[in-house]
């Protein structure tokens, strides 16, 4: 420091007169980054910084003596929108600070700039709702999961899944929650250990993606969802997890498996139909022995279907009452088919479409009933257009004898 | 006795804007249910020019041009106690 700054710095500090209360004041306010402006009682401006005068984007002078208003906070601040004359506004925390001024009661008002925090937090939130909405346009159910396995997010489907099974307190399936709690509370033990060892593991980084198909049991009966867990791809770690429900597709694959299987069953027994078939048959009948019954004469695949459907009906109704089978209906219906000369497969056909037509409207119990008791009715049925044509064959033979 | 002329300023339906408008309608509605009253609302992104005539400095402002005194407030005004003490209502008569 130079001999002549530090003399003039004695000079200046000693030469000052002692500060009064209002110049202390003053000196502070002057310095204040914040725009500070000192109203009386009634509200009048007495006193504003060059801070003020930069936010309110107007000279001191002009407002001097003018009515700013009695400030008036409820707590420790407000928020207010400091209009300029260009019709600009800024967002500004205002807090009050009860002082004197020249000698009277007066209000130091500081006027914080908070128009790009404001700024910032509402693009946060329209990021955060932009989230949301895609979110909420998916229509698997998704909950998102941090680290720990607490919910951070969930979307529309997922609330309304809760909705369906009877959660009527939606905040215990909501963000907050311990997913793995809520995973445990609505699936099966045996699925739930094997959800969180694929989950942890995706979280462990150790498998990139866990899938699995599990049963869950509300009040339409049971139905399968396919969960897939994917990392969170972001700054936070954590899941996302969608649910998807797959009952329709499981159901399909079902039938699609029991039709395999019925033919697999039925082959031996066609083999050995188609031999006696071909005896029993008429030349002119056998030449369009190709064209399924369905093809070749559908309203009376229509009348077989209707026939069989009954049966079916009663025999699912025998089930549940252990009442007698209904082999006189089926027999007689096995006689007629092999008086249209059904095939085997017009009976897997009939069989099949009576199923199907079912599978749309009932629930998954009821359907594995349908394929159960239709499966012995097919055997049986199988049976009897077996003996029919059996029986006609051995008519021709004896009819040749003769 | 005089009608209470309140006016207030608002920048936009902002969220403090329906608040103010609401403890106003409540004070309004119940502590000068007595009394006749005149509530204008301004908004000063729709009529920059009136906020600017009247020195607006500030949203909310509510402004309480009659009975005298004169009065005007700015900042919170979500409480009907505070309002009514700094506006000098209900009249005294």
């Amino acid at each position: 420091m130079s001999e002549q700054y530090r003399e003039n710095e004695e000079t200046t500090i000693e030469s000052l007169p002692p500060l009064t209360a209002d110049d202390t004041v003053r000196a502070i306010v002057s310095h204040d980054t914040d725009g500070a402006i000192i109203v009386d009682r009634s509200g009048v401006v007495r006193f504003l910084n060059s801070a003020a005068e930069r936010l309110l984007n107007r000279h001191g002078a002009e407002l001097h003596g003018k009515v700013f208003g009695f400030p008036l906070v409820v707590g420790e601040r407000a928020e207010v929108e400091v209009l300029r004359p260009n019709g600009d506004f800024s967002v500004a925390e205002m807090r009050v600070l009860a002082i004197r001024w020249e000698g009277q009661d007066a209000i130091l008002i500081t006027l914080r700039d908070i128009t790009a925090e404001r700024q910032a937090e509402a693009a946060l939130r329209e990021a955060e709702e932009f989230s949301i909405a895609i979110l909420n346009s998916l229509t698997s159910e998704i909950a998102v999961i941090d680290e720990h396995g607490r919910i951070i997010a969930v979307n529309e489907a997922w609330l309304d899944f809760g909705r369906r099974n009877g959660i009527t307190d939606l905040s215990a399936i909501g963000i907050g929650v311990d997913y793995f709690a809520v995973c445990a509370a609505v699936s099966d033990d045996v699925y739930t250990a094997e959800i969180l060892r694929g989950l942890k593991a995706v979280l462990r980084g150790e498998i990139t993606e866990f899938m699995h198909e599990y049963p869950c049991t509300g009040p339409q009966g049971t139905r399968w969802f396919a969960l897939r867990a994917v990392p969170l791809r972001g700054t936070r770690r954590g899941l996302v997890i969608s649910h998807q429900d797959i009952t329709d597709q499981r159901r399909a694959a079902q039938i699609a498996a029991e039709a395999e299987m019925l033919r697999e069953q039925l082959r031996q027994m066609e083999r050995e139909l188609v031999n006696v078939e071909a005896i029993s048959r008429p030349e002119e009948v056998q030449r369009s022995r190709l064209a399924p019954l369905r093809q070749r004469a559908p309203d009376l695949f229509a009348h077989a279907l209707e026939r069989y459907g009954a049966i079916l009906e009663e025999a699912l109704h025998s089930r549940v009452h252990r009442t007698p089978m209904p082999s006189q209906a089926l027999r007689e219906l096995g006689e007629w088919l092999g008086a249209v000369w059904a095939t085997p497969r017009d009976l897997i056909d009939t069989h099949l479409q009576a199923i199907r037509e079912r599978s749309q409207f009932y629930a998954p119990k009821k359907i594995q009933a349908y394929f159960e008791e239709g499966r012995l009715l097919l055997l049986e049925l199988m049976g009897y257009l077996a003996s029919y044509y059996r029986a006609v064959a051995a008519g021709e033979l004896r009819d040749q004898d003769k | 006795m005089s009608k209470i002329v309140l006016q207030l300023y608002i920048a936009g339906h902002t969220p403090r804007a329906e608040r103010a408008i609401g403890t106003l309608r409540r004070m309004i509605e119940s502590e000068l249910a007595g009394y006749e009253c005149d509530l204008t609302i301004i908004d000063v992104l729709a009529n920059p020019q009136q906020a600017e005539d009247q020195k607006i400095l500030a949203t909310p402002t509510l402004i309480k041009s009659s009975p005298p005194p004169y009065r005007r407030v700015i900042g919170d005004l979500s409480s009907v106690t505070d309002l009514l003490q700094v506006l000098n209502l209900p009249p005294k008569s």
